[in-house]
């Protein structure tokens, strides 16, 4: 009953109702705007919201969430520009369609299997979260070290050029996170006598800072970047089209949620994987794939917006973030004194059954804001640049400030803003950055745990993962990873698989 | 330029954005100097990191900072190491590509903005930023540039300072008095 009550709350009140539309709307946009990513709408929010309660807070971060994945996709559709990596395999057959004059249909079909997707990857978390998280509460500590060291290298190794610069990043944002007094000994880390840094680096300085100014600073290079206008017909799809590819969309659901699970994967992943299966599977496509194929719309939009769902998995049962956007999201959870994990769905249930309603909601204003305000959307997207990126500087200021009324908030924010730019422009993935902030404390933390039950003997701790089924299996994940770096594998990998190899010459 | 060429500049620039996502096998102007500035922050940081507790137990304070600098020194190095035997990029320069002047301008901005903001006060501050940013980056003439500047501001004003209930600091500009003017004017001085 408490369960059910839980749930119900974001559609019994009023208020919370209205942060998840608004969210929802402002995520929309968001999305679609290119250089306005939703991980840094989320990440400038968290320090306006600070100071609400937590329930409207997530509530309006759940909303934007959900419309900014979504979002990516007209912009896409429209203008063959992504507005979100998550849109990216979007523009592969939306474009083409817009070009023939089936803007509008390609948006209503976009709009309503993003619907579905999210709807089943909603499904999906609220029948699996509670069996994960009773598994997890049998984690000893090493599984949960390993954990944190599995998240930032899976981050690390899928979002950028090369293993060794996600590492590098993951582990900077492990020492970011550490630099203040130790909680346990309450030594001095990285704080070389500076009052400033005793109490830490604000996480909220580096997120904003890594993902607003940055993604700011190197839109700059992007300033004569143009809009164009597109006349949009029919919008809503009928009942046939919808039918015809239900199946197909089933399949790349679940495609995305297992994807969007999986720590650090997120939706453009999910899409990129559902586009190749759509492609694979199909056997008459309405078009050929890339020319316009309805199915090459349908498999990425499903996937991108059931990967929603999946990433909240990881972090409601175990603590680990599905991607950048959960990984702030796990921040504003701290910030609000809750601690996402197995312990979480025990001590708060409602939580847990409150982000379930609030996603449904946001799922339900996605479809309608999806299928309506089209005028309204083409006229935001063509804002110019010029405009839009010191609006960002601004607000990337007033949330840095926000959250402790500090300054010294401010220059870390645009110390990290800087830096993050020059990562970006050389190859250095930032997520892992803000993962290794996240999770410094859960690695540390039970580190320390593991090896003081084990008597400080390393021995011991080795033996302890390999006597383990669950600790041998995410060390094994944790070698593997590094192997699948190695010249070596990408030598086995040719060998085992020559006829993909021959596909792809 | 047609709609349609205007398309293609922007989709090769999207495009040229993925590829740095991929492994290049040349080297930007200025990467291989970030490179090996990494590397000596890390070497500091792997210094600052013994300096917590050596080696002092396994479960010390300075025991994972240790671990995960070292893991940073050693993926420098690979990176350094790597990074200085490709060949530069052709084409590229470092003030065009990397650190043109409107950037390092913009950045100035954003310096004296959290410079002025205490002093000064946010809606002044914010006022001169937004003017002096848009009408560099967007080139209008200068009506059109105040009453975009001004009317952003108003309205993210509305939405953080008032609705969302911000707090920034008011300096010089007597903020409180004229929130105040309102309060009275529309709730008779409720």
């Amino acid at each position: 009953m408490e369960t059910l009550s839980a749930f119900l709350t974001v559609f019994a009140n009023p208020e919370l109702l209205l942060l998840v539309g608004l969210g929802t709307f402002a995520g929309v946009y968001i999305g679609a705007i290119p250089g306005l990513s939703v991980t840094m709408a989320v990440s400038i929010l968290i320090s306006f919201t600070f100071s609400w309660d937590v329930y409207p807070a997530i509530a309006l971060m759940i909303g934007i969430f959900m419309g900014g994945v979504y979002g990516g996709s007209r912009t896409a559709i429209l203008l063959n520009i992504p507005g979100a990596p998550s849109a990216i395999a979007t523009a592969m057959d939306g474009y083409p369609m817009a070009q023939r004059g089936e803007a509008g249909e390609a948006i209503g079909v976009s709009t309503v299997m993003s619907f579905l997707g999210g709807f089943i990857g909603i499904a999906v978390l609220a029948l699996a979260a509670p069996t994960v998280s009773d598994f997890a509460l049998t984690f000893q500590p090493r599984d949960y070290m390993l954990l944190a060291v599995l998240g930032i290298l899976l981050v690390g190794s899928l979002s950028g050029e090369s293993l060794v610069k996600g590492i590098f990043s993951g582990a900077f944002g492990i020492i970011i996170g550490m630099v203040g007094m130790d909680p346990l000994t309450f030594t001095g880390r990285f704080t070389y006598d500076l009052p400033l840094l005793q109490s830490g680096i604000s996480f909220i300085a580096v997120m904003i800072g890594m993902f607003g100014v940055s993604e700011a600073l190197a839109q700059l290079h992007h300033l004569d970047a143009p809009a164009i206008k597109q006349k949009i017909s029919r919008i809503v799809p009928s009942f046939g089209t919808v039918k015809k590819y239900l199946p197909l969309s089933l399949q790349t659901s679940t495609i995305g949620v297992v994807i969007g699970a999986l720590p650090g994967t997120g939706g453009d992943i999910a899409a990129l994987m559902a586009y190749d299966h759509a492609k694979r599977v199909t056997k008459n496509p309405s078009r050929r794939f890339g020319d316009g194929a309805v199915e090459g719309l349908v498999a990425p939009e499903t996937a991108n917006n059931a990967a929603v769902g999946g990433a909240f998995i990881p972090m409601m049962t175990l603590g680990i973030p599905g991607d950048a956007v959960t990984a702030i999201m796990i921040g504003a959870l701290f910030i609000h004194g809750l601690n996402p994990g197995p312990m979480l769905m025990i001590d708060q249930p409602d939580m847990f059954w409150f982000i379930v309603g609030a996603l449904v909601v946001a799922n339900f204003f996605m479809l309608l804001f999806g299928l309506t305000g089209i005028k309204l959307f083409t006229k935001i997207v063509e804002m110019p640049r010029a405009v839009l990126i010191p609006l960002i500087m601004l607000l990337s200021i007033v949330g840095a400030y926000a959250v402790n009324n500090s300054i010294t908030d401010v220059y870390w924010m645009l110390a990290f803003g800087v830096l993050g730019y020059f990562m970006r422009a050389y190859g250095y993935p930032l997520g892992p950055v803000i993962l290794g902030v996240i999770l410094s404390r859960l690695l540390d933390d039970n580190w320390r745990r593991a090896i003081i039950s084990e008597r400080e003997d390393l021995g011991r701790f080795f033996h302890g993962i390999v006597t383990s089924p669950l600790s041998l299996i995410l060390f094994l994940a944790v070698v593997f990873i590094f192997f699948s770096q190695t010249p070596l594998w990408r030598k086995l990998k040719a060998r085992m698989m020559p006829a993909r190899k021959e596909e792809a010459e | 330029m047609s709609p349609t060429d205007h398309d293609t500049d922007a989709m090769q620039d999207f495009e040229a954005d993925d590829l740095h996502e991929e492994r290049r096998d040349t080297r930007r102007p200025g990467e291989a100097v970030f490179a090996f500035l990494l590397l000596a922050f890390s070497l500091f940081l792997l210094w600052s990191a013994y300096d917590i507790s050596g080696f002092e137990a396994l479960s010390a304070p300075g025991t994972v900072p240790m671990a995960t600098t070292l893991v940073m020194v050693i993926a420098a190095a690979l990176i350094a190491t790597r990074t200085r035997r490709l060949p530069p990029i052709s084409g590229e320069t470092f003030k065009q590509q990397i650190l043109p002047p409107v950037l390092i301008v913009m950045a100035l901005l954003l310096l004296a903005f959290g410079v002025l903001l205490r002093p000064l006060g946010f809606l002044p501050t914010a006022a001169l930023f937004l003017t002096v940013a848009i009408k560099m980056l967007w080139r209008q003439n200068w009506g059109r540039t105040l009453a975009v500047a001004l009317g952003s501001l108003l309205l993210i004003y509305v939405i953080f300072r008032i609705i969302f209930t911000v707090l920034m600091p008011s300096g010089v500009f007597p903020e409180a008095e004229m929130l105040q003017f309102f309060r009275n004017l529309f709730g008779g001085g409720a």
